[in-house]
């Protein structure tokens, strides 16, 4: 069995992440590993070799790490997009912002033109009503897109839908349906919104048909695509329980063993309430388990379990310490939601640490990050375990001191940078105020205390894109153009560590993947522009070639 | 069986880590004496007699006594989904909600099509009530529950010396869900779902006897004549429900519903099976429930 030839990308620049060679000009392959990294001199050593220069203008960087996204950025792509800023689909086309409610109807009409079929309802995402200006978009415009069509838009929070009258007739919903959440006017006919689950539930054709796309063969595709635009190389779908349903890793596994497939992912799964048991009776551990030992592929990838602790800060249900909120809706509690009882994380927590892995904990707000760092500490201390790397997510308002602490146990942070453009006005306004605002997404505190921290666009939540989400951590610049805190901004290579090697540390994979180094997997992120030559404030502008994966070149917007 | 607005009424169960919520779950499965679907977040800790077990996979056990349960493991809407395939369709769905959930928000799920929602049950422990309330992770939690309650069953009273703190405590934070005290998780059936009381039940010296009187008219009822039953209902009366019809609007089915001091009276969402006429059951103690207790109803408008 002969050996595949020995192949050297040139290129402008390679970033290589690797401490003791920062750069190079040129990088060896062989098959899906990197054989060496250099000139083409140094490289010639390695033997017979054919040069691709296809890339001698364009910089290279490792494979962008993602640790923090779901699927479902691949599955809204099964709908016609409907939100307030221009977003760029898998394929590479970009929908433009709908910034009215005349431009959501023309979007519509046009979508409902093309589907031939009359009974299939039309379904679209991304409304985002706190950007539309004047009244608010119901039933009686949906109405002007087709009245007898069932339509239903799903909005950006995924908290709300609207739907058109001919979808409240098909379910039912009418002035006398009871249930909390139909949003009814003045005279009591439900003008179309739906608020919350139990209510856009009673829309089942539009809803179910939302939660069934993530399931799809094509989001798992338009997903990895979506990586590949941004030059992400290792995405992660972090936490879901789906993989205990039949077929669901059999679904991943035909996507991911596609050699065309382009991105590696990582699904964590997701913890279910079964009350804090050992790890014997813990369905989810034993699942994770048998995952991570029996089932990786070389783009496959477990191990992890994801936990989600509170709720969110702009929505006011993430667990927030005393002062709590500024300004909640009327009718707030005070503080967030337990999405677990506090009392019951250092079981929970320990049930999956005893079984050897990693557990990342959605936390919002500061107390509920101190829950988890305490369970963490409590299960450390029952069953001491070096290098867990259990990781706190989102990380939002974690403070110096529980920073330290954090370093002190051997935890990671993933913190979501890009919230200081999306809403860190409201959170210096409404939810937190201005002081713990500046000190948010703490990407320089994490820095200074030592712990090691990758950042995230949780997509679809915020669209992904590492240049982006690194330019937030830079820049702390927010959607009005003001800098929020900025002693909190990091150096261009700090958080391009962030977005690769320190992502990959937090992922286990840093021995694969993260850097430009011998042994390491051929991914790369190709750039037209270099992020050390740009001013910071461009950052987010560098265009995106594509990536390489496994020595194979995928350029962006392809299919 | 009394005449129920849907195919399924909904009794949601709520309240903290340790009250003993799967107690009851467990209590009501045992002595079912209808259809009962249960949906639970885990039912490792469901603690059936193996001899009540009929059959079980992954996410659904059923039992000889007609009952399901199911797993709430992949959400709400594959649940309800499950539940409305059995055949025959069950008469009650009972929801436990999770230690930390807000019941009456699980709760907007019991107005799903074919459900109708009847209450919500929030259990408390007598003897750690304060203690939770107070404390400043989840104090707010407990309350919240607490407050969401048309029902609150005051658990584990056989621990507890003075129940006048927790009584003190219920009735501020709400004074209008009716309180069932209770050991063990043990309460009548009837007065929790608001059913007519059957002889056949064996009284339970825990429990209490409870008895029902029904009221059945022909002619539609005044709101008046009903805010007056309500004004003036024994207070050994705690629970009210059923279906009349308004003078206002005659041709619309109305839900009439009163629980402890909260009552609602809404139209009825599904009316393909709807009575004529008005018919009420009251529910108390045994020998509580005067034979006139609705006179209001049957004087001249």
């Amino acid at each position: 069995m002969s050996e595949a030839r020995l192949k050297i990308f040139t290129a402008k620049k390679i970033i290589t992440m690797n401490p003791a060679l920062p750069f190079a000009t040129a990088v060896a392959v062989q098959g899906e590993r990197i054989v060496g990294v250099g000139t083409t001199e140094d490289l010639a050593q390695w033997g017979d070799h054919d040069v691709d220069d296809q890339f001698k203008d364009h910089i290279l960087l490792p494979g962008f790490v993602e640790a923090h996204t779901h699927v479902m950025a691949g599955g809204v792509w099964e709908f016609p997009y409907v939100g307030f800023y221009d977003r760029v689909d898998p394929s590479g086309q970009t929908w433009s912002g709908c910034r009215d409610i005349d431009s959501v109807v023309e979007r519509l009409v046009e979508c409902e033109g093309s589907l031939e079929d009359p009974e299939q309802p039309l379904n679209a995402w991304g409304l985002d009503p706190i950007f539309l200006q004047g009244e608010r978009l119901v039933a009686k415009h949906l109405d002007r897109v087709s009245q007898t069509r069932p339509i239903f838009v799903y909005h950006a929070s995924g908290h709300l839908a609207t739907v058109n009258s001919e979808m409240m007739r098909r379910s039912g919903i009418d002035r006398h349906t009871p249930t909390p959440g139909v949003a009814k006017d003045a005279e009591g006919e439900p003008n179309g919104e739906l608020q919350e689950p139990p209510a856009m539930l009673l829309a089942q054709d539009g809803f179910l048909s939302i939660g069934a796309a993530i399931m799809s063969s094509n989001a798992k595709w338009n997903y990895a695509r979506e990586a590949r635009n941004c030059g992400v190389t290792t995405v992660t779908d972090l936490g879901t329980t789906r993989l205990a349903m039949e077929g669901q890793l059999e679904a991943w596994r035909d996507a991911t063993d596609d050699p065309s497939y382009p991105a590696r992912v990582v699904v964590a799964v997701g913890h279910f309430d079964f009350g804090g048991k050992p790890k014997e009776s813990n369905e989810m551990a034993l699942l994770a388990v048998r995952l991570r030992d029996e089932e990786e592929t070389a783009k496959l990838r477990f191990g992890i379990v994801k936990l989600v602790l509170d709720g969110s800060i702009q929505g006011f249900t993430a667990r927030v310490s005393w002062p709590h909120y500024v300004d909640p809706p009327a009718g707030h509690p005070g503080n967030g939601l337990w999405l677990i009882p506090p009392e019951q994380m250092a079981d929970i927590v320990s049930s999956y640490h005893d079984a050897g892995l990693t557990v990342h904990c959605h936390c919002n707000g500061d107390e509920a990050a101190q829950v988890f760092i305490d369970a963490v500490e409590t299960a450390l201390e029952k069953h001491p375990r070096w290098d867990h790397r259990h990781t706190v997510q989102h990380c939002q308002l974690t403070t110096a001191a529980q920073y330290k602490k954090m370093a002190a146990l051997g935890m990671n942070a993933n913190i979501f940078s890009n919230h200081i453009f999306h809403w860190g006005d409201q959170h210096a306004s409404v939810t937190v105020g201005e002081e713990r605002a500046a000190r948010m997404d703490a990407c320089a505190t994490a820095e200074r205390e030592g712990v090691r921290f990758s950042v995230h666009s949780d997509a679809p939540i915020t669209p992904m894109g590492h240049l982006h989400t690194a330019w937030c951590a830079v820049n702390r610049l927010t959607a009005s153009g003001r800098v929020l805190g900025p002693e909190e901004r990091i150096s261009v290579s700090k958080a391009l560590e962030a977005c690769t090697i320190d992502a990959a540390h937090q992922l286990k994979l840093d021995h694969d993947i993260g850097s430009l180094e011998s042994g390491k997997l051929a991914d790369f992120a190709v750039l037209e522009s270099d992020p050390y030559e740009v001013s910071r404030e461009e950052l987010k502008d560098i265009a995106v070639w594509g990536t390489v994966l496994g020595g194979v070149p995928h350029p962006a917007d392809s299919e | 069986m009394f005449p129920t607005e849907a195919a399924m009424e909904v009794s949601v169960i709520g309240g903290y880590l340790g009250v003993g919520k799967t107690t009851l779950v467990n209590h009501i499965l045992r002595n079912a004496s209808e259809r009962i679907a249960v949906l639970v977040n885990d039912f490792g800790d469901i603690n059936i007699d193996k001899e009540l077990i009929d059959a079980s996979d992954d996410s659904t056990i059923s039992l000889t006594n007609g009952c399901i349960c199911c797993s709430l493991v992949d959400g709400f809407a594959t649940a309800l989904e499950t539940v409305a395939s059995f055949r025959p369709p069950p008469s009650r769905l009972v929801i436990e909600a999770s230690g930390v959930a807000d019941p009456g928000a699980v709760a907007a799920y019991g107005h799903a099509p074919g459900l109708a929602l009847d209450a919500v049950i929030v259990v408390a422990d007598a003897a750690r009530l304060r203690e939770q309330v107070a404390d400043p992770l989840v104090g707010q939690t407990v309350v919240s529950q607490l407050t969401a309650a048309d029902v609150i069953v005051l658990n584990k009273v056989d621990l507890v010396d003075d129940l006048a703190t927790s009584h003190q405590q219920i009735s501020e934070l709400n004074p209008d869900a009716l309180l069932i005290q209770a050991s063990h998780s043990e309460v009548s059936l009837d007065l929790l779902f608001g059913r007519e009381v059957r002889k056949a039940q064996l009284s339970n010296s825990h429990i209490g006897e409870f008895e029902s009187r029904t009221h059945e008219s022909d002619q539609p009822l005044s709101r008046k004549a009903l805010e007056t039953l309500i004004n003036e209902l024994p207070k050994n009366i705690q629970r009210v429900k059923g279906i009349v019809r308004l003078t206002e609007s005659p041709q619309v089915p109305m839900v009439f519903q009163l629980v402890g001091r909260k009552w609602e009276l809404r139209a009825l969402a599904d009316r393909s099976n709807s009575p004529e006429g008005n018919q009420l059951v009251a529910i108390g103690p045994k020998g509580s429930v005067p034979t006139d207790w609705d006179r209001t109803l049957r004087s001249k408008n």
